[in-house]
Formats: C-alpha cells, sequence, structure tokens
C-alpha cells in the first residue's frame, strides 16, 4: 500500500473525512496511473505501423464466360511516402494548371495549399484505413478490398 | 536497400508457369554510367522546369529505394501475371 493511501484510510479512521470523500480521494490518486499504463497499450498498439498498402479485387463472373479474375497488390508505404515527396517537386506552375483545371470541374480544392507536412500525416493515418467494396448483379459479383497490414 | 531481382511469373492457358528472374542488380549497373553521362542533361532540365536537380534525385532515390517488397498479382482463369520485386 502506498504512502498516500495509506494517508487517505488514516484520515478516514480518524474521522477529518467521510467515506466519499475518501474514495474520490483514492480514486484520484489512481487516475494518472491509470492514464500511463492506458498510454502504454496504445502506445505499444500504435507504434506498429502497417508497412504495406494491399489491394484485392475478386471478381466472380457467373455467366460463365470470362472467369474469375483476382487482383492481388502490395505496395509498401515507404513507396507511398516516397510518392507523396515526388509531388512536392510538381513546380508552381503546373500545381496553377491543375487547380485550374479542377475548377473548372467545380471542385473547390486548392493543391498549392497541400504541404508536404499535411501529406505525411494523411499517409500516416492511413493505417486504420480499411475499404470493402461488394457489388452483385446478376452476371457478376466483386469484391474489393483495400487495407494496410 | 534498393531492389536487387524481380520475379516475373507468367502463367499461359495451360497452366504452365514461366517464372523470370530479373538480376534489376545488373540494370542500375548498367544505369549509372548512362546517368553519369546524361548528368548534365538532366541538371539542364530541372534548371528550365524549375526543380531543385539534388531534391529530384533524392526523391528519385527514395522511390528505388521503396521499390522493394512490391508485389502484383493477377489471376484470370486463361492466364495470370505475376511481378514481386525483391
Amino acid at each position: 500500500m502506498n504512502e498516500h493511501r495509506r494517508q487517505i484510510l488514516q484520515m478516514l479512521s480518524e474521522g477529518k473525512i467521510n467515506a466519499d470523500e475518501a474514495e474520490r480521494l483514492i480514486a484520484a490518486l489512481e487516475e494518472p496511473s491509470a492514464g500511463k499504463s492506458s498510454d502504454n497499450v496504445s502506445g505499444s498498439e500504435g507504434k506498429a505501423r502497417p508497412k504495406y498498402l494491399r489491394v484485392q479485387v475478386d471478381s466472380e463472373d457467373d455467366g460463365g464466360r470470362d472467369g474469375p479474375t483476382k487482383v492481388n497488390v502490395r505496395v509498401p508505404m515507404q513507396l507511398l511516402r516516397a510518392g507523396v515527396k515526388l509531388a512536392g517537386l510538381i513546380p508552381a506552375q503546373a500545381l496553377h494548371r491543375a487547380n485550374d483545371a479542377i475548377h473548372e470541374q467545380g471542385i473547390p480544392f486548392d493543391l498549392t495549399q497541400i504541404k508536404p507536412e499535411n501529406l505525411e500525416e494523411l499517409i500516416d493515418q492511413l493505417s486504420d484505413l480499411s475499404v470493402d467494396v461488394d457489388q452483385k448483379d446478376q452476371e457478376s459479383k466483386v469484391k474489393v478490398k483495400v487495407f494496410c497490414e | 536497400m534498393i531492389p536487387f531481382v524481380a520475379v516475373v511469373s507468367l502463367r499461359g492457358r495451360e497452366s504452365r508457369t514461366l517464372r523470370i528472374w530479373v538480376p534489376l542488380i545488373l540494370l542500375w549497373l548498367l544505369l549509372v554510367p548512362v546517368v553519369l553521362v546524361l548528368s548534365p542533361l538532366i541538371f539542364i532540365g530541372c534548371f528550365l522546369c524549375p526543380v531543385n536537380p539534388f531534391r529530384a534525385f533524392s526523391v528519385a532515390w527514395q522511390i528505388l529505394r521503396a521499390l522493394s517488397d512490391t508485389e502484383c498479382e493477377i489471376e484470370h482463369r486463361s492466364a495470370g501475371v505475376s511481378i514481386c520485386v525483391f
């Protein structure tokens, strides 16, 4: 039993505080340690960064003409990061042209506002990404899965 | 580490698989003198664009290094292709 807890119990036994107050004090003592332990748990899980982005496509053709098709692509996250850095090399003129083309399509998006740090953050957040698409119609069934591992 | 080998697997209709090992290290060794010879042109091109040539080289190197462990596989009833970079 630690020193603080002992003091609280002693104050309770001496009648300086009531049971509710003692309970609140003990709870307040436990909070930081609980926070630390939860930080440790999330830290150990959070540090396991995914290494690959995987795209799987399963297409089953019920008509029997083409047969099933499977696509399995594994891209290292490092390649995505390097690709993002490549985007940072695009000259300003090209960015302005791309912006104009995007605006012409009615999309309010400014490419010049994207900073390499934002893109890095975006790549980091991809670890939680999981996209499942199931499409079924009369002749075919397609499953698309995008996830990080 | 830059990729050293790429394995290309091709499967035909008769379900025979042809596996080709491509020694990328030889390709890199061949490309190094070519890049060195063309480097003045690359620098001029970068200044005209304008792109920082050193940054461009750094990014290209990072992309090259990140290519390892890339895998692409397409399977169909009649044929299949798989490319793995190690």
